[in-house]
């Protein structure tokens, strides 16, 4: 028996769905293992659909939409065509061969151009068998090279008590003045590991340390400093202080572009940093660790959602973890706490590195650099010519 | 808010309770152990600690040469063995109006290697849940009924280790079915119940009425010095990796067109959407909450929802101090707890 | 070995009918020995239903066994299942897992006069104690229901105040918060309400459901105004997942709200009220 791929095609309700209309009265031939999702716009295709698609067992998936300039709601179009071939090339990255994925343009009137597109789309898929998601030997090689790039920074031994003393002063400056309610910093637990530390008081301030184990990004618990609970009295929303080291400076960015708090509610105390000692702490479960540590937040963590499996299978993983990335394109500011955290030592951080360098090829964004949201969620028109 | 009973009264351990009901024991060389084992793998799924890329975990093998040969405790407890991570309750076939559900049970015979005491006696915890509390969980039960744990006491304490200060002790043998000890030149063998002497072959092995060397050493755990609570956290996997932790989540999902399963799959009470309610509510909201809960879960909710009385849900294994990304240490929060009682 | 007892007995929806914007009255006619096991069903019970292919959720069982073989359930429409379920025709199968949880103890409550309060979907398990009470009507003393919502559409159980009015000794006051044009009752929250109507303490019961916001503020009220906290009662809901003990994702303290619960006495449930919120 031949392998009969199973393909969905999300057709645009304005032109490619009209378009297979088109095809069936002009009798033309278009193949049966096309199953057709009618959906308003290509861009309402988002990556999410696409992976849960191929999650729930598609071999191969298509999207038609409008051609560029003809979108019913002007810019729909372009949003498919900007996030949609990033999609591609991170699926590929992750396994997924480049034949199994297309992203095309089909008018009302072009029957005859849907059917081609089917039928080319279809055969492709058909030579390339069942979805496997096996990434190519020579690409494994480039990813272990990567990471073997990736060294831990240098640790140079250096004497950290003055920034210990210069951190506590400024921290009791700060809290004394009552400039900020509380000062986010780090220090060091009972067994000797350093860890986040919140201090309010004078005693408070004086367990504050810098040393060179400080690894954890601390960002993450200001959005959380304002958040309002649901129901109940509003928290106070005093500013607060975080000692940040460079590298995770970027993620304030971010935050501030995405309306978390308000540049005034923060104080930053920075800390150059000589290099840490890496620290990582493996697991086996709907773990999300990782989307929990990073100072980000990320779609899958909003609500009990169904985008992903709730099984611990292999598809299931995959589709976490290719969405949890794509949520963080753009954003992600590479602190690498993701990484640190995952108790399986996993090597997360390659599908966020691989979308940061397709982000910035693409839209010359890099991440928290400048106080601004990332281009995959606002950039919306005029940065895509058909061809390019 | 009820506050947690004091250490004194709950670290009693729930292992009083069984009496250990056979006390046979033989020696066993290392070759031995090797032939059983082997033995064993070749008959039936045998679970060892295996290493995985550089993580000790139960894992199936073929032989007794793919154990781990020196390990602490592996990263993920046993109790995944009976409670597995998913676990499908049924199956849904679904045409046109009518629907069929179909039971799925799973059916296997399992021996495990290695059972650390923690473990075995995490186990014998959720057999309060799930076996002494009606209704009896049917998977959990058939999972329990067909699996024999192999104990292995401790020769050390590992870095988060504390045990002895719930009431265990690296030597405990009432939570397992055989229980080795390490003696010098190989192991003193004990058949703790009538599962286990089954498992021992006849004849071959060599009786004893020696009594074992106290494995590691029954200290105490050190309690670090007090500190604040640092209970602004969040993160998730102390409750993967904690023995006694239970809480689990029940979806659908679609295996073919008609066809759903029903799954359950663990989960954390310390995610924020944990105790999410239709229309959004989420009680719980703040890191503190959620952690308080986990904390006086362990040690106070969860024996007085099961009748264990003054024992607490925690086994001293330490894994959630060993993989806690932000370094909350249970025994620290434990002081603080006692103080603020 | 042991029946699963996660498995649901199947149901054919037998009657669906709109009760306010975006909740639907479900009339499941059980097959396969449930029948049976709902003919026991007590008032404040639940159980799960199933929208198959989506999962399950708890829902309050909406009226007694004598009043009719099949059961309802009031589903509004919030998330996956209650959408999966809002979908669904008449003739379709689901699946149903109960009666499960503790009830109101009606035997107790005789003599006693009732204050029933109602919020939004949370009138929904206080149907069948209203239902009960007006089938049993000289066993108990005066009935007073205060209903309220956040707006008139949102009311449930609408078509059946003609029958709780007309029943002797038996009032209904109802509220919203914001009314519409054609309102013509109160107007603020059930608190407000509540004050107004003063029913008296002496030798009274209340039964209090809604969102744990209005809970817990109605019995902070209702403790005020000298109910004693023994015979002040409330339904809770809470995200169960198993409805058997098991899941650990209801306590409430160290309560499990499907087996200690959902039916608390605020004796029972005291402070811990707060961690509910």
């Amino acid at each position: 028996m031949t392998f009969e791929p199973k393909i969905i095609a999300f057709l645009c309700t304005w032109c490619s769905y009209t378009g297979a209309d088109s095809a069936g009265v002009a009798r033309l031939k278009s193949p049966a293992n096309v199953r057709a999702i009618r959906v308003p716009c290509s861009g309402r295709v988002s990556p999410e659909l696409v992976m849960r698609t191929f999650d729930q067992g598609a071999d191969g998936v298509l999207v038609l939409g409008c051609h560029i300039g003809e979108c019913h709601y002007d810019t729909g179009n372009h949003r498919a065509a900007k996030r949609l071939p990033i999609l591609h090339t991170l699926m590929q990255y992750a396994g997924l061969e480049a034949e199994r994925f297309r992203l095309d343009w089909v008018s009302a009137s072009e029957g005859e151009r849907f059917s081609r597109i089917t039928t080319e789309f279809v055969e492709a898929v058909r030579s390339r068998g069942p979805v496997s998601w096996r990434i190519p030997p020579e690409h494994v090689l480039a990813m272990s090279r990567q990471m073997a790039a990736a060294e831990p920074c240098p640790y140079p031994e250096t004497d950290c008590t003055g920034k210990t003393d210069a951190i506590r002063a400024k921290a009791k400056e700060l809290l004394f003045s009552g400039a900020v309610a509380c000062v986010i910093g780090y220090e060091v637990g009972p067994r000797g590991r350093t860890r986040p530390s919140f201090a309010y008081t004078e005693e408070d301030v004086e367990r504050l340390v810098w040393n060179p184990e400080v690894t954890n990004n601390l960002t993450g618990y200001i959005p959380v400093k304002f958040r309002r609970s649901p129901i109940g009295p509003p928290e106070p929303q005093k500013p607060v202080a975080v000692v940040v080291k460079p590298c995770d400076c970027r993620a304030i960015n971010v935050q501030l572009a995405e309306n978390h708090y308000k540049r005034e509610q923060i104080h930053v105390i920075g800390v150059t940093c000589d290099g840490l000692r890496g620290a990582n702490g493996g697991l086996q479960a709907r773990c999300a660790t990782c989307q929990d540590r990073v100072p980000l937040t990320c779609l899958y963590e909003r609500d009990e959602s169904t985008w992903v499996g709730l099984g611990i299978g292999l598809n299931e993983k995959r589709t976490f973890h290719l969405g949890r990335a794509w949520h963080h394109a753009g954003r992600c500011i590479g602190c690498n706490e993701c990484e640190r955290a995952c108790p399986m030592e996993i090597p997360i951080s390659l599908l966020n590195r691989k979308l940061a360098n397709e982000i910035e090829k693409a839209f010359g964004h890099r991440a928290g650099v400048t106080v601004a949201p990332s281009p995959i969620v606002t950039v919306l028109s005029g940065e895509y010519k058909e061809g390019t | 808010m009820k506050k947690a009973k004091p250490e004194g009264e709950r670290a009693k351990s729930v292992s009083d309770k069984r009496p250990v009901e056979y006390s046979q024991r033989w020696t066993i060389s290392h070759k031995e152990l090797e032939t059983w084992l082997d033995g064993i793998a070749a008959a039936r799924t045998l679970l060892a600690p295996r290493d995985v890329s550089g993580v000790t975990l139960y894992r199936p093998v073929a032989n007794s040469a793919e154990i781990a040969p020196v390990f602490t405790r592996p990263l993920l407890s046993v109790k995944g063995v009976f409670f597995p991570p998913t676990e499908r309750m049924f199956t849904i076939h679904k045409t046109g109006l009518e629907v069929q559900l179909e039971e799925t049970f799973p059916e296997w015979e399992t021996v495990v290697f290695g059972v650390r005491p923690c473990d075995a006696r995490g186990a014998r915890l959720l057999d309060a849940i799930f076996l002494n509390t009606n209704p009896v969980d049917a998977f959990y039960a058939r999972r329990r009924e067909n699996t024999t744990l192999i104990g292995l006491a401790c020769k050390e304490l590992g870095p988060t280790c504390f045990c002895t200060s719930v009431g265990g002790s690296p030597d405990d043998a009432s939570g397992v079915d055989i229980m080795l000890y390490e003696t010098e030149g190989g192991y003193l063998a004990q058949a703790v119940t009538e599962k286990g002497r089954y498992l021992i072959p006849g004849g071959e092995w060599k009786e004893t009425d020696l009594a074992h060397q106290p494995s590691a050493a029954g200290s105490q755990y050190h309690v670090p010095e007090k500190d604040e609570w640092p209970g602004r956290f969040k993160d998730d996997y102390c409750a993967y990796v904690c023995p006694t932790c239970r809480c689990f989540v029940v979806r659908d999902e679609v295996l073919a067109p008609g066809e759903f399963e029903r799954l359950r799959c663990w989960d954390s009470c310390m995610g924020e959407n944990y105790r999410r309610v239709a229309g959004g509510h989420k009680p719980r909201f703040k890191r503190g909450e959620r952690q308080r809960n986990r904390f006086f879960c362990k040690f106070y909710y969860f024996p007085e929802q099961y009748g264990l009385g003054a024992a607490s849900a925690c086994t001293g294994c330490g894994r959630c101090i060993e993989v806690c990304p932000v370094g909350v240490d249970v025994t620290e929060v434990l002081v603080d707890m006692e103080e603020q009682v | 070995m042991s029946a699963n007892p996660m498995l649901p007995y199947l149901g054919k929806l037998v009657e669906t009918r709109d009760l306010a914007a975006a909740i639907t009255l479900l009339r499941i006619e059980l097959l396969n020995g449930g029948g049976e096991a709902f003919r026991t069903s007590q008032p404040g019970q639940f159980a799960f239903v199933s929208a198959f292919g989506l999962g399950e959720a708890p829902f309050g069982i909406a009226n007694t066994p004598q009043r009719g073989t099949a059961v309802d359930f009031a589903v509004a429409r919030l998330g996956s299942v209650t959408t999966g379920l809002h979908e669904l025709g008449e003739g379709d199968m689901v699946g149903v897992r109960g009666p499960l949880g503790n009830w109101f103890p009606m035997d107790k409550f005789k003599g006693k006069s009732l204050v029933v309060l109602g919020g939004g979907i949370g009138g929904a398990p206080l149907r069948p104690v209203i239902q009960h009470v007006l089938d049993h009507r000289a066993d108990y003393g005066r009935l007073t229901i205060l209903w309220a919502a956040r707006r008139p559409d949102l009311l449930v159980f609408t078509d059946e105040y003609d029958e709780w009015r007309a029943a002797p000794d038996t009032s209904l006051h109802l509220t919203v918060d914001t009314p519409d044009e054609a309102w013509k009752y109160d107007t603020g929250l059930i608190t407000q309400l509540l004050e107004r109507t003063a029913p008296l303490p002496e030798n009274s019961v209340t039964i209090t459901c809604g969102p744990p916001v209005m809970i817990y503020h109605t019995t902070n009220l209702l403790a005020k105004m000298g109910f004693p906290p023994e015979w002040n009662y409330v339904t809770l809901e809470a995200r169960m997942h198993c409805g058997l003990g098991k899941c650990g994702r209801c306590n409430l303290g160290e309560k499990l709200v499907c087996v200690d619960g959902p039916v608390f006495n605020m004796e029972a449930v005291g402070d811990l009220l707060e961690t509910y919120l």
